[in-house]
């Protein structure tokens, strides 16, 4: 039973690091192939791109924090050895959730308004703050997710 | 089917690639110039400047818009994800080539000189193509089914002599090839386009036969499944002024055109307003995709631009050239976007 508890603790950290990598990495992908279609007319876009295309990394970058937390608060990462049970095992899991699913669909999202607005800066590069801003808007949902998986992996009393 | 979001790079690129559309101010300042020179030099400060090595004389204005328009195609040719986009595209110039050179072999049977000039290189077959399997007679390796299209236009004109009936055959031909593609490529926007397309050449077709003054039946064998507004519909504006045109199709959005006419009673007039407004009607129906960042129609949309933009500058220059009255030049502008 000891097991089962670390094993579904186990499985939210690797579904939260998993998932929103995943969206991440969608996102980056949508991103940085509108970048490519601009810089290819427009060389001298790089900077402005490169920005655009790395906003929608940092679910990857949430998703691998909450990771951390749930093994750290089972005790896979150093420290002594603690007994997990399967309630508090399957608390650890759901309390990955958030960030797993919120991560996974704002990479997305996140990327395709990151690739219109890579489109935006190459017809009227005077509006790269208003660029920056749009794809920041969605980013602010993956951060809540992830404030809520912080707050229930510190509720979870072990 | 290509999926969706496999636009991305080629949308991207052509939104980039906008910068080489003329914007507005350039127009009017263009428009406003007092001489031809003078708009030539205002276009040479443009991005079409990169093509001056190509003007034969300093008034060859059409070696500039062509070049433009070849490189233009080409580049979005060589990034689209699906290629019968751009062939859709392309389509109305292979048939422009045909009924040329079709002219040409009819009129040189009269020893009359060559017109083989008028070709344009903007189609998906190279001109060098076209003119050898017409001279050679030899139609086989033509694509898009113009191997059977283009002798049968000829065997129309031995037995009929009669040019109508071949810019008939051809222009149906074009627009079945056009619908079946746009029907395979299954885009909404790409097939809307098409339709308003047809729409388009249809209600010409009505206007100008009507004033030709064709009965009703020899009318109907000159309109085009497929678009919008039915054939029986358009068949109804036979007898009907061009005032009450915009309400029996009122249904259309094509009514929109129609609605556009300011002169009904001047019949020259009315029919260069009605092509004006015509191309603006199918300019609208790609205006909603150019807000979805990964909208194939993009792809449709910047060639349109690309191609009316060029008609623009034709009318200008052509305009500025003949003297031609500054209000009567703006009043033929389409619409880019």
């Amino acid at each position: 039973m000891e097991i089962l508890g670390v094993m579904l603790a186990v499985l939210g950290a690797a579904l939260a690091a998993g998932l929103a990598g995943s969206g991440s990495a969608i996102g980056v992908g949508i991103a940085g192939e509108a970048g490519a279609g601009i810089m290819t007319e427009d060389p001298g876009k790089f900077g402005l791109v490169l920005l655009l295309q790395a906003l929608p990394g940092t679910q990857g970058i949430y998703g691998l924090l909450t990771a951390f937390f749930a093994i750290l608060k089972v005790g896979l990462l150093g420290g002594e050895a603690i007994e997990v049970s399967v309630w508090q095992g399957l608390g650890v899991f759901f309390a990955c959730l958030p960030i797993a699913i919120a991560g996974y669909y704002s990479g997305i999202a996140q990327g395709k308004t990151s690739a219109a607005c890579i489109q935006l800066i190459a017809k009227r590069p005077e509006e790269t703050g208003k660029a920056v801003i749009l794809p920041a808007m969605v980013e602010t949902y993956a951060v809540l997710a992830l404030l809520m998986s912080i707050i229930l992996l510190n509720s979870i009393k072990l | 089917m290509i999926p969706k979001n496999g636009y991305t790079y080629a949308v991207s690129r052509l939104k980039a690639m906008a910068n080489r559309l003329l914007d507005n101010n350039s127009i009017i300042r263009l428009w406003e110039s007092e001489t031809f020179s003078s708009a030539m030099k205002l276009l040479s400060e443009t991005h079409y400047a990169q093509w001056l090595s190509e003007m034969k004389n300093e008034n060859d204005f059409e070696s500039l818009i062509s070049s433009e328009l070849n490189y233009v195609v080409s580049e979005t040719r060589s990034i689209s994800p699906d290629k019968r986009i751009p062939i859709l595209f392309q389509l109305p110039f292979d048939f422009h080539n045909i009924k040329v050179l079709v002219k040409d072999k009819i009129t040189r049977t009269g020893n009359q000189g060559r017109r083989i000039d008028l070709l344009t290189s903007l189609g998906n077959v190279s001109v060098e193509d076209l003119i050898l399997a017409v001279e050679s007679e030899d139609y086989r390796l033509l694509p898009f089914g113009l191997h059977a299209v283009l002798p049968e236009s000829l065997s129309i004109w031995e037995q009929s002599h009669d040019v109508l009936m071949v810019e008939k055959r051809l222009d149906a031909a074009l627009f079945e090839l056009m619908k079946s593609i746009a029907e395979s490529i299954e885009i909404e926007g790409v097939k809307k386009w098409v339709r308003a397309k047809i729409d388009a050449e249809n209600i010409r077709n009505v206007l100008r036969l009507v004033r030709f003054g064709l009965e009703i039946g020899k009318i109907s064998s000159f309109l085009h499944e497929g678009g919008f507004i039915s054939k029986e519909k358009l068949l109804l504006l036979v007898n009907e002024p061009l005032e009450g045109w915009g309400r029996l199709v009122g249904f259309a959005d094509a009514a929109m055109a129609l609605s556009e006419i300011t002169d009904f009673s001047d019949t020259e007039k009315s029919l260069t307003e009605l092509e004006k407004s015509l191309d603006d009607y199918v300019t609208g129906v790609l205006g909603p995709y150019r807000y979805d960042a990964f909208a194939p129609e993009n792809i449709l949309a910047f060639l349109w631009a690309k191609d009316i933009e060029a008609k623009n500058l034709r009318i200008i220059l052509v305009g500025k050239a003949n003297d031609v009255d500054k209000d009567v030049i703006r009043g033929l502008l389409r619409n880019v976007l």
